[in-house]
């Protein structure tokens, strides 16, 4: 069982109704317009303001630009606002997936400077990261974008894809090597800012579902950037220990996807349980038939939330949490497949109209078994840290 | 908030049984499974624990230590050995039986002969539309005294009055298996429980033979990767052949979320949260599919080996089956949950509403 306290509790209330009244809506609209929200939209600003949802997530000591991690509200809340949409629920101002590498990675200067956007409430602003490229998904260590030191600035070619939020981006925290053959050795953080030249959105991708946020690709033309924006700082990268463990946060975004799955494949059980309750006659073997499905689903989703939060826990503690952030993205993406894939079934025909929501879900849920890396892909990290499955050559 | 701590009790618990399990359990695993019995050693440090008693409330005559620790030193133990737990823990998956009768007195005195290790119990799960002549088995030794019988909302207790005849059974045999028709029993009571509490019954039973799962299914997974490492076969280990490094990852992540919602549906019973049954059903589903995917796992990869005594593959294959068959089987277990499905609520999402 799940024990929220207070403040938690309410912020999940708070994303319910933002649920009810905005979340929900803005995603089946961007789906049928096949275009994510506008900027402008009076939902971030609700989230934006000084008292928003956004502030709240991030915890940030607005002071010092900190950031005051709170991992379980966090995915909780992100959970919950995935239930009434995910592609919302990842169009949220704020950092992003930029703020997990400021966090273990930028210096106290860099925080301050590049965090600092966020404690202006009188708009919505954006936070995005950029590590894969149109030749480098799963397997990171290929990222090709090169940097190069030209006197006091260092240089950016190359190009990347599949990021979330970049478009309407004050900054994206941009992945680059500064020489290939040294794998994920070679990698540096820059931190490449709205309006820099030669840094081009070169367009909004059309996806089969999760549309409520934008998924941009970009170039990078030579785009010079100030040494200040190397994140972490030349010394950074020395540390082998601090390297990382900048790249470990990135074990945090597994389990958020596992959050999220969870909270989507909550969606498709509630239209199903309602859906049984109010359709299928007390007592009749198709109700019992259901419900045998429903428990199914409920067991699925009370493990798969059980093992984010444990590779959440195993963060916050300090213990590494590398297996078991994999276990939660391997384990789930099925579960919630199969939950909305049940729930549609329980409908029947009626469940792959649009008006109904499901089939929205069912085109949504695909990318949790691709995004942050694959089925296979976990598995293949789990087999490396189980038993020393080797790497390929 | 979440914390998945173990209290420093209960990790001090699960050294002492690991201390156990390295040393009286591991090296005679075969021994004890031909002898039908564990030996005397290990039942006495048991009785010490008590096992038994961790999860019986201290009026019943346990030490009310709670069902967490119960299932923490059970995965323990059946890391080494499962074989013989079904007749070492007494009142053992009975305990949810002892805690639902109505006659508190009868209650702890069938507890209290467990406990002093003068008479077995079982519990047996009837279809009410069936009906049911004979206990399949029982744990024998010693003496199987009390049979439990969960049909439908009913709860009824038999007292053995013939004597039981041994059995051979797919596994546990160490745990002295017997069998009797009810013929030869006399009932000492029959009681009416109502929906939840009848659950209960079947749900502590069923998380008993969770946590046993978890831990059978852990020593399978150890075992297989320790083996298919080692293995050559193509010029490489059997392990570094990707479609089985993938099975084996899958078996792993089952066992680590069987491992979490049982030590959670545990935690829930700790807690007299009161959807704790609906989740300890659950938790036993997921540790039965975790632990048939492990144990199968292990036989397949080793290949020829696992399906011969010098493994232990075999035992874990046969043991885990046979788990799946208990307190009324699978087909029992999902029509438990499937009829409280519909009320039980998301702790996440109590009082939530739909658009």
């Amino acid at each position: 069982m799940i024990e929220l306290d207070r403040r938690t509790r309410e912020m999940i209330e708070e994303v319910r109704e933002l649920g009810r009244l905005h979340i929900r809506q803005m995603g089946l609209d961007a789906d049928q317009s096949a275009m994510p929200p506008p900027v402008d939209h009076e939902f971030y600003y609700i989230c934006a303001r000084q008292d928003g949802l956004v502030s709240r997530m991030v915890g940030a000591d607005e002071g010092s630009g900190a950031l005051d991690w709170k991992p379980f509200r966090n995915f909780l809340v992100g959970e919950e606002a995935a239930y009434w949409d995910r592609g919302v629920a990842l169009s949220l101002p704020g950092p992003g997936l930029g703020g997990p590498a400021m966090r273990s990675t930028a210096t106290p200067e860099q925080r301050q400077r590049f965090l600092e956007v966020f404690t202006d409430h009188s708009k919505p602003r954006w936070g995005a990261m950029a590590m894969t490229e149109p030749g480098a998904g799963s397997d990171v260590a290929r990222i090709a974008t090169r940097a190069r030191k030209d006197g006091d600035e260092w240089v950016l070619t190359g190009q990347k894809m599949f990021c979330s939020n970049s478009a309407r981006a004050e900054w994206v925290v941009v992945w680059a090597t500064v020489d290939p053959s040294l794998g994920r050795e070679g990698h540096r953080a820059f931190v490449v800012e709205r309006g820099m030249p030669g840094f081009e959105i070169l367009k909004i991708e059309h996806k089969m579902g999760s549309r409520g946020y934008e998924t941009a690709s970009f170039t990078l033309d030579d785009v010079r950037v100030p040494a200040e924006n190397l994140l972490g700082g030349e010394e950074f990268y020395q540390s082998r220990a601090g390297f990382k463990a900048s790249m470990a946060t990135f074990n945090m975004t597994r389990p958020l996807h596992t959050a999220h799955g969870v909270g989507m494949g909550r969606a498709a059980h509630d239209f199903a349980l309602d859906f049984v309750k109010a359709e299928y006659p007390k007592h009749s073997r198709r109700r019992q038939l259901a419900m045998e499905r429903l428990a199914r689903i409920r067991r699925g989703l009370h493990t798969a939330r059980l093992m984010y939060l444990n590779a959440v826990w195993l963060a916050k503690t300090g213990k590494s949490n590398a297996l078991e952030a994999s276990y939660a993205k391997m384990y789930s993406p099925p579960i919630i497949l199969e939950a909305v894939t049940a729930a549609l079934e329980i409908l029947g025909e009626a469940g792959v109209r649009n008006d109904k929501m499901l089939e929205k879900l069912y085109r949504d849920v695909k990318i949790l078994d691709i995004g942050e890396g694959t089925q296979q892909v976990q598995r293949v990290v789990v087999a490396r840290q189980l038993f020393d499955f080797p790497r390929d050559k | 908030m979440r914390d998945f701590t173990l209290a420093p009790e209960i990790e001090e618990l699960q050294a002492a049984a690991e201390r156990l399990a390295r040393t009286e359990l591991e090296p005679n695993v075969r021994d004890a499974e031909a002898a039908g019995r564990w030996p005397d050693a290990v039942l006495d440090v048991l009785d010490g624990f008590p096992l038994g008693g961790l999860d019986l409330p201290e009026e019943l005559g346990g030490v009310g230590a709670g069902a967490t620790a119960k299932v923490v030193a059970l995965e323990t133990l059946a890391h080494a050995d499962a074989s013989g737990l079904a007749g070492a823990d007494r009142p053992g998956p009975t305990v949810g039986a002892v805690m639902a009768c109505p006659d508190r007195d009868l209650a702890a005195q069938v507890a209290a002969t467990g406990l002093d290790r003068s008479a077995q119990a079982a519990l047996t799960v009837i279809d009410p539309e069936h009906g049911a002549h004979e206990l399949p088995w029982g744990p024998g030794l010693p003496p199987l005294r009390w049979i439990w019988v969960s049909e439908g909302d009913t709860l009824r207790l038999h007292e053995v009055a013939g004597t039981p005849t041994p059995v051979q059974v797919l596994a546990f045999q160490a745990s002295a298996p017997v069998s009797i028709a009810y013929a030869d029993t006399v009932m000492r009571g029959s009681w009416s429980l109502g929906p939840r509490t009848s659950l209960d019954v079947r749900s502590r039973a069923r998380l008993w033979g969770a946590a046993v799962a978890v831990g059978i299914a852990q020593a399978a997974l150890e075992e297989t990767i320790e083996y298919a490492t080692d293995r050559i076969v193509f010029g490489k280990p059997v392990a570094h052949h990707q479609g089985n490094a993938f099975d084996l990852a899958a078996a792993a992540a089952g066992v680590h979320g069987a491992r979490l919602v049982v030590r959670d549906a545990a935690a829930a019973y700790d807690r007299e949260e009161p959807d704790a049954g609906f989740w300890a059903t659950q938790a036993w589903l997921e540790a039965m599919d975790a632990a048939f995917r492990a144990t199968n796992t292990g036989i397949q990869l080793l290949g020829g080996h696992g399906f011969i005594a010098d493994h232990l593959a075999e035992k874990r294959f046969r043991e885990a089956r046979m788990l799946a068959l208990s307190v009324g089987g699978r087909d029992c277990a999902e029509a438990d949950v499937a009829t409280f499905v519909l009320d039980i609520e998301d702790p996440l999402t109590a009082g939530r509403e739909l658009s």
